[in-house]
């Protein structure tokens, strides 16, 4: 049945428009990806855990020179700890420094502990230089203000800030400090080995879009998302287009008293608030055994998008019923369920991939809300927990999570819609383009 | 023809109207000459998709703008506009007032949602400089011309209200209310049974004579066009085949296809008891795979070489003073025996 | 007309006592006692009958639902919510009906006007730059979570905005119409949330109207009026507007709950203490009547709407109206 499908006039059409052929690649791309974390485990749920750096995140105001020195305060108060631990348990520390890839240098541990020294006196003399030039310019212009006779409070400091400010930024671009810090930094990185090939790739790759707070990866933890999110989509949207279809087609085609009856069924499920019922649901599930799994998510999903493929397919089914080439096989002699299984649906084939694709999308924006609010994915990450997680990161002005999530999600999803654009066009004669 | 016929109020020249599809531009129709002399009931002719919807959209530049294409040479020559290639606002001065049409659904061509009178009174609104009550007269007057039964209460119906045939009124009177030169009557009564066919035929014969209106008639059903048709106009796959007045047509075809629709018309009596109903074997070519001769020959029974290889033109033959596209049209008079007792 | 409105007001009604019905048995059924999930594993067994007691769990499933059927339809809620000891479910709903109505109603009304507006250019321009572009941007703007218009949204939208500005236009959460009277304090606090609800809801419905106008657009009607010699634009705003709107109309209603929907997350994450806080703020603390309540409430808007959409449709359609 496949190659004819692929052989169908509509097939041909949707191929020739070359967005809706670049839109299946692009899903295709996120399948094998999603196919390699599910089965393969190219990416586990640990790597997703993993401390891959100091985090990428500034505080509130904090300035870069302030992050450069804490960055490096991050690497070298570690390394720290680690050596000054009891001699049985040093090994271990340091092995458990290891920051993926990036395992701490081989170096004897004496010369480590004299760079670590080194360090430290670097970052102090730094940190004091920063912070004098800023009390200074500070409290100096303050000074001045108040000889000038300004007395607002509000514009003192203001202004006494941007004194402070530039003073500061004088001191960075200083070739002195300049090259102070260089030899700071220098120092920390060669506290661990040098990567290569393999590993310099992979490790750059988890470091490319940055860390969280916890220095976890961004890009690892949004890639396994798509694993999450491809898992909850398929699945949700498959037994829903199933199920509903063939539901909404056998009412239509049987009529009586299943038509009514399924019809009260999906106006009654629809007439709750699509979130609220998924919210119940979720919540019906906390305190069970399957709490922590996905699924809760799963019936959530399936018991509210069933109804979408049940009307659509329902009223094409109406009207093929009425259709000569229906009679004609009633006509015939074929048994009514035969002609619904051979003959009518069929026919309703292009609108389940159709609804297919669009509940696919409308289960990946589900799953975010749901795990906004703490009710969908648990225990692993997801689009959802990274758009989350990002929130108080985005008050602080940092990005990066945020955007990671969402860029990915936006092209799958995006691709989707596409998808399903195409299909309509090709498929449904109604459709309007 | 006849020398007394007046001169032709409308003038269509070598029409030829494409279309944009997925599938490439395909040509519709190719090189269609009509006239239409006024006074005159013109049918247009051939089964469906040979094109003749098309040339009375092209007419009246109905046709979806993006996707059609009427040809530079095309001319549509009406009181010195060539329609083909004219204004948009030149068109809209034109349509409804001195060109008008009816479509094949009246409940569709009907707009649903507003009553007949708000759409007489629009027809008349841009056309007549009429005050609203003297568009309401007007409304009223037409109606009672189409024969509709209680116009005034009609006039504050919708059109699921009415009947079929009723409708079909209502789409004559707002063509006819401004007084057009010319009515298209795209397949008027194709959607109606019978009985009221006859009704509406009789109802456009009727106001033809009154208000001097020539009316182009489309039709694929042959007993139309002989009931109400002066002269006749053959379409086939896009292109004009033949052309004569309507006894002409009817009782000496000169073109194959011609004769062939005539003969296929089922024929009672008993002399008829027990013969298969007479078909023309094949299908129409598709406009993306048309031959390279004439268009017809692969159906035609006397198909020749040269049918095969070269498309025919449009012109007179020796024997008798009307255009026909065919090498080798039927002599009717060297074959009067056959001919006798059909149409 | 009347009789298709009788005839649909009779339909809902057991549409209705199906979602009770449902929303009851799911909220009892199942997974772990309500009670249960409440006060937690270690509970005290007194404490967890009493509570039982209190809300009625402990009787048949069938007088339960009558109960609270009647409840619903008197509006009259009296059992206390566990989550707040002292505040009657009652006396929750009508202070938090107010906020979630001033934020949905508003983005209804806005949505509707501009996505129909932006519709119809699509429609009229069909093919042509701006009405590809308008679908471009409205594929676009679908395919990013409602969640990210929101973090964002109130990011730049308050938090930089003041930053720029110097003083506060859009608050960054909160939720108070005494201080500054009813106007400033709607601006304030509820017009960034219907900004963001706008702007999510654009995507959708601006492809279904333009959908609906193109689809009109083909009907042999058009061809007729365009005959009659109507120009463009009449053609389209008033011979195709019209017919449109019935649809039109119909889907805008059924917008409606969709909003309310909406209304939870940026209730939730402005902190404004309307009807959707409300309820997820009951999920979290697992205060069953709060729940149950609320969610029939919801359930009985989403009817009322579905009844005012067909009563909608009976008025504008003249087919169905004169029968």
């Amino acid at each position: 049945m496949t190659p004819k499908f692929l052989r169908s006039r509509g097939a041909k059409k949707f191929f020739k428009s070359r967005l809706a052929t670049f839109s299946l690649f692009v899903i295709g791309i996120y399948t094998a990806i999603g196919i390699a974390v599910l089965f393969f485990d190219a990416i586990t749920v640990d790597d997703t855990l993993q401390r891959v750096g100091p985090d990428s995140t500034p505080m509130i105001g904090e300035q870069k020179i302030e992050k450069r020195l804490r960055d490096a305060d991050f690497h070298l108060a570690r390394l720290e700890s680690a050596l000054n631990k009891k001699e049985e348990d040093v090994e271990n520390a340091i092995a458990n420094l290891a920051l993926a890839e990036r395992g701490i240098s081989d170096k004897p541990r004496e010369e480590l502990k004299s760079e670590v020294a080194r360090g430290w006196e670097l970052y102090d003399e730094l940190a004091t230089q920063k912070d004098d030039a800023e009390f200074d310019a500070f409290d100096g212009k303050k000074k001045e203000l108040k000889e000038q006779g300004i007395d607002d409070n509000e514009q003192v400091q203001k202004l006494a800030g941007n004194a402070a400010d530039e003073a500061v930024e004088a001191l960075v671009t200083s070739e002195d400090f300049v090259g102070s810090l260089e030899e700071l930094e220098g120092i920390v990185a060669a506290l661990y080995r040098p990567l290569t090939g393999w590993d310099a790739t992979m490790y750059n790759l988890r470091r490319s879009i940055g860390t969280d707070r916890q220095g976890r990866s961004i890009s690892i933890r949004a890639l396994f998302s798509i694993k999450i999110a491809l898992q909850i989509g398929v699945v949700s949207a498959l037994i829903s287009v199933i199920f509903g279809s063939l539901l909404g087609a056998a009412a239509a085609f049987y009529g009586g008293l299943i038509d009514h009856l399924v019809v009260w069924l999906y106006s009654t499920f629809s007439s709750i608030p699509s979130l609220i019922f998924l919210i119940v649901i979720s919540y019906r599930f906390t305190g069970t055994q399957w709490e922590s799994s996905l699924l809760p998510v799963y019936v959530a999903f399936c018991l509210t998008f069933w109804i979408g493929p049940c009307r659509i397919v329902r009223g094409e089914v109406l009207k093929i019923k009425e259709l000569e080439y229906v009679q004609a096989a009633t006509a015939v002699g074929f048994g009514k369920f035969y002609i619904l299984l051979k003959h009518v649906v069929p026919n309703t084939m292009h609108l389940m991939f159709i609804n297919f694709s669009l509940l696919f999308i409308g289960a990946i924006k589900s799953e975010v809300i749901l795990s906004f609010l703490g009710l969908g994915v648990k225990n692993q990450p997801s689009w959802g927990i990274m758009i989350r997680d990002s929130g108080p990161e985005v008050v602080n002005g940092f990005f990066p999570q945020l955007g990671a999530a969402t860029v990915f999600m936006f092209i799958l999803v995006i691709s989707f819609n596409v998808l399903s654009d195409a299909l309509q066009d090709a498929f449904d004669p109604k459709h309007v383009s | 023809m006849s020398a007394e016929r007046p001169a032709p109020i409308l003038q269509v020249q070598n029409l030829t109207t494409s279309f944009r599809t997925d599938d490439g531009i395909l040509t519709a129709i190719e090189d269609v000459s009509i006239d239409v002399h006024p006074g005159e009931t013109l049918g247009i002719v051939g089964e469906s998709g040979c094109g003749k919807s098309v040339t009375s959209k092209s007419v009246m530049r109905l046709l979806p703008p993006a996707t059609s294409i009427l040809s530079p040479e095309s001319k549509i020559m009406f009181d010195g506009l060539n329609l083909a290639h004219c204004s948009e606002k030149d068109m809209r001065s034109v349509r409804g007032a001195r060109i008008a049409m009816i479509f094949q659904e009246p409940m569709t061509s009907l707009n649903p949602v507003f009553t007949v009178g708000w759409q007489l009174n629009e027809a008349l609104s841009y056309h007549t400089d009429l005050s609203k009550s003297g568009r309401r007269k007007r409304s009223i007057e037409m109606l009672r011309l189409v024969e509709m039964p209680n116009p005034e209460e009609r006039l504050d119906e919708y059109p699921h209200q009415l009947s079929g045939g009723m409708r079909q009124r209502v789409m004559i009177a707002m063509a006819l209310c401004c007084e057009p030169e010319i009515l298209i009557a795209d397949e008027p009564t194709t959607a109606l049974d019978v009985t009221i066919q006859a009704q509406i035929l009789k109802l456009m014969e009727d106001l033809k004579n009154k208000l001097n209106t020539a009316i182009i008639l489309i039709t694929h059903d042959l007993g139309v066009v002989a009931q109400v048709a002066d002269h006749v106009c053959v379409m086939y796959a896009g292109r004009v085949i033949e052309k004569g007045t309507v006894r002409e047509i009817f009782h000496t075809p000169q073109h194959p296809y011609t004769r062939a629709l005539l003969e296929s018309i089922p024929k009672s009596g008993r002399r008829e008891h027990g013969k298969r109903l007479p078909t023309i074997e094949g299908v129409v070519p598709a406009l993306n795979d048309l031959p390279p001769g004439c268009r017809f020959a692969a159906r035609c029974s006397i198909a020749e070489e040269q049918c095969i290889h070269t498309e025919p033109d449009l012109k007179d033959h020796a024997f008798s003073d009307r255009p026909v596209r065919c090498h080798i049209p039927i002599n009717q008079t060297a074959e009067v025996a056959g001919s006798k007792g059909q149409a | 007309m009347w009789n298709y409105i009788v005839r649909r007001l009779l339909y809902n009604i057991p549409v209705y006592l199906g979602i009770i019905l449902i929303l009851m048995a799911l909220l009892r059924f199942g997974a772990a006692d309500p009670a249960y999930t409440f006060l937690g594993k270690n509970a005290d067994p007194g404490d967890l009958e009493k509570i039982r007691h209190q809300l009625g769990l402990d009787k048949p499933f069938f007088v339960q639902y009558v109960q609270f059927l009647w409840e619903v339809l008197t509006l009259n809620f009296e059992q206390e919510s566990w989550g707040r000891p002292g505040r009657t479910v009652g006396e929750m709903l009508s202070t938090a009906y107010i906020p979630t109505l001033l934020i949905t109603v508003p983005g209804l009304m806005i949505t509707a006007t501009i996505s129909i507006c932006v519709g119809l250019i699509s429609a009229f321009n069909r093919g042509r730059l701006a009405d590809r572009t308008l679908m471009v941007l409205a594929v676009v703007g679908m395919s990013v979570s409602f969640l990210v218009y929101i973090i964002v949204g109130q990011y730049y939208g308050a938090f930089q905005l003041k930053e720029w500005v110097g003083t506060e236009i859009f608050a960054i959460e909160g939720f108070d119409l005494e201080e500054n009277g009813f106007i400033a304090g709607w601006l304030t606090y509820c017009a960034l949330p219907v900004i963001i609800s706008v702007i999510v809801a654009m995507g959708y419905d601006t492809r279904f109207y333009r959908a609906v106008m193109v689809e009109e657009s083909s009907k042999d009607y058009m061809v007729t009026a365009k005959a009659k010699g109507a120009g463009r634009r009449k053609v389209m705003f008033v011979h195709m507007l019209k017919n449109a709107m019935i649809p039109i109309i119909t889907r805008v209603m059924t917008t409606l709950p969709f909003l309310i929907v909406g209304s939870v997350l940026l209730e939730y994450y402005f902190n404004i203490p309307g009807m959707g806080n409300r309820l997820l703020g009951a999920i979290f603390d697992k205060d069953f009547p709060v729940i149950q309540a609320f969610t029939a409430i919801f359930a009985v808007v989403f009817i009322l709407s579905n009844i005012l959409t067909d009563v909608l449709y009976a008025l504008v359609d003249p087919r169905v109206r004169l029968q």
